[in-house]
């Protein structure tokens, strides 16, 4: 049986499972997985400065793109818009709830809660303070991260868009560029970001608590 | 370096040594399956769930069009092979790929695990890993369907033509739901334990 430290010194790759032993990094480089090429982890004095910047930037480009409209159509002169708030009055009108509730946790709650936690975590750690919470954030992050949509929305929005090609005159809103400017944000935040990463700066700034 | 004694938390991705008894994650406490038998149950159950709704999801139309007083209703199928007649190919590709190949791909990953955890198959343990890694990945691009009804619905929503979501669009958005909760049961234990002699039954 290897002592608890000893297992700190080990890794195991997110994809294949293989099991590395991990090397000390210079600042700005990667370790990746010989078997497959996954990153395994990263050494980056700024990430945290740099990610909670994204992530303010992120918040504010999500609040636009839930709070304005984000296509406008014409039909013959019949015109309709699509905001976040219509989505919801057309579910509950054709009492849709079961959807209309998955929607809710899936494009509203989760990302706006993904986004809050990690603003909380990273502000949290740059100034050292509340190693209990932040330490429960990360776990709540870890649950919350698979039922993010927001991606699969916008692609569902193209797809929509090509449909209505055809018979509508379609127009962008500025929730649109909106929702392209978060993703791509969401992209980077999440390259930037790797659980391994954020556990081992953790430790490293907290030091080892323990609750029991 | 072998890794059948060790266990990657699920939760925080820190190394945990496998001593086969009810534990937590030495770093974040999170349980570690107590028993990979409950897992094994879980998974099939929730995934079973999902292999039912599947059907509803696929005879129901999942979107209705209320046009001047008559009602016509589409299926996902119905609606794939609509699309392909408009010579629209690249949406009726992409609602394909998402509404009939992801889900039915996803069953037959997480069958296959579930057969693996407890006969011997051909594929090695790293395969095995890879498989599961897709099915994690894969996992929420079904819903791609649903959301373009949800968002037609809204946009097309006049006094005389309508576009309304319907029984279907909620028996598939619940698989879909079932299905990750199916994937996330999914213990990779279950995967390195048929190499390990001890399978699902005999423990
Ligand atoms: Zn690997
Ligand atoms: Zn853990």
């Amino acid at each position: 049986m290897i002592k608890e430290h000893e297992l700190d010194k080990l890794i195991i790759c997110k994809k294949c499972h293989t099991l590395h032993e991990k090397v000390k990094l210079e600042n700005k480089t990667k370790a990746y997985c010989s078997e497959c090429n996954v990153l395994l982890y990263q050494q980056d004095h700024d990430m945290i400065e740099r990610t909670l910047a994204l992530v303010i930037t992120a918040s504010i480009s999500l609040f636009v793109a839930f709070n304005f409209n984000i296509i406008n159509i014409n039909i013959q002169g019949l015109e309709q818009s699509l905001t976040l708030s219509s989505l919801f009055v057309v579910i509950l009108e054709h009492e849709q709830y079961v959807v209309g509730l998955l929607f809710l946790f899936i494009i509203v709650i989760f990302p706006i809660g993904i986004l809050f936690a990690t603003f909380l975590l990273l502000f949290l750690m740059k100034v050292g303070k509340a190693a209990y919470l932040s330490k429960r954030l990360l776990i709540l992050l870890a649950h919350l991260k698979p039922w993010n949509m927001v991606d699969i929305f916008f692609i569902s929005l193209l797809v929509a868009m090509v449909k209505l090609f055809d018979i509508a005159n379609i127009e962008l809103g500025v929730a649109f560029v909106a929702f392209i400017f978060t993703l791509i944000l969401d992209i980077i935040i999440t390259k930037n970001l790797s659980f391994h990463d954020l556990w081992a700066i953790h430790s490293k700034i907290y030091g080892q608590i323990d609750e029991e | 370096m072998k890794n059948e004694h060790y266990i990657r938390c699920h939760i925080c991705e820190t190394v945990n040594y496998d001593n086969s008894i009810t534990h937590n994650c030495r770093r974040c406490h999170s349980k570690i399956n107590p028993s990979l038998h409950a897992s094994y149950n879980r998974t099939l159950a929730l995934l079973i769930t999902a292999i039912i709704l599947y059907i509803p999801a696929n005879l129901y139309p999942i979107l209705s069009t209320k046009q001047f007083g008559t009602n016509s209703d589409s299926t996902i199928l119905g609606g794939i092979i609509h699309l392909w007649e408009l010579g629209s190919y690249p949406v009726a590709i992409i609602i394909l790929v998402a509404s009939v190949v992801v889900p039915l791909l996803k069953f037959l990953l997480i069958i296959y695990l579930l057969i693996a955890a407890k006969y011997k198959t051909h594929s090695t343990l790293l395969d095995k890993h890879k498989i599961f890694y897709i099915t994690e990945s894969i996992g929420p691009w079904s819903m791609v369907d649903v959301f373009v009804v949800i968002i037609l619905s809204v946009l097309i929503h006049f006094s005389g033509v309508q576009i309304y979501p319907g029984t279907g669009a909620t028996a598939f958005a619940l698989m879909v739901f079932f299905t990750m909760l199916s994937a996330l049961s999914f213990d990779t234990r279950l995967i390195i334990n048929y190499e390990k002699g001890n399978n699902v039954h005999a423990s």
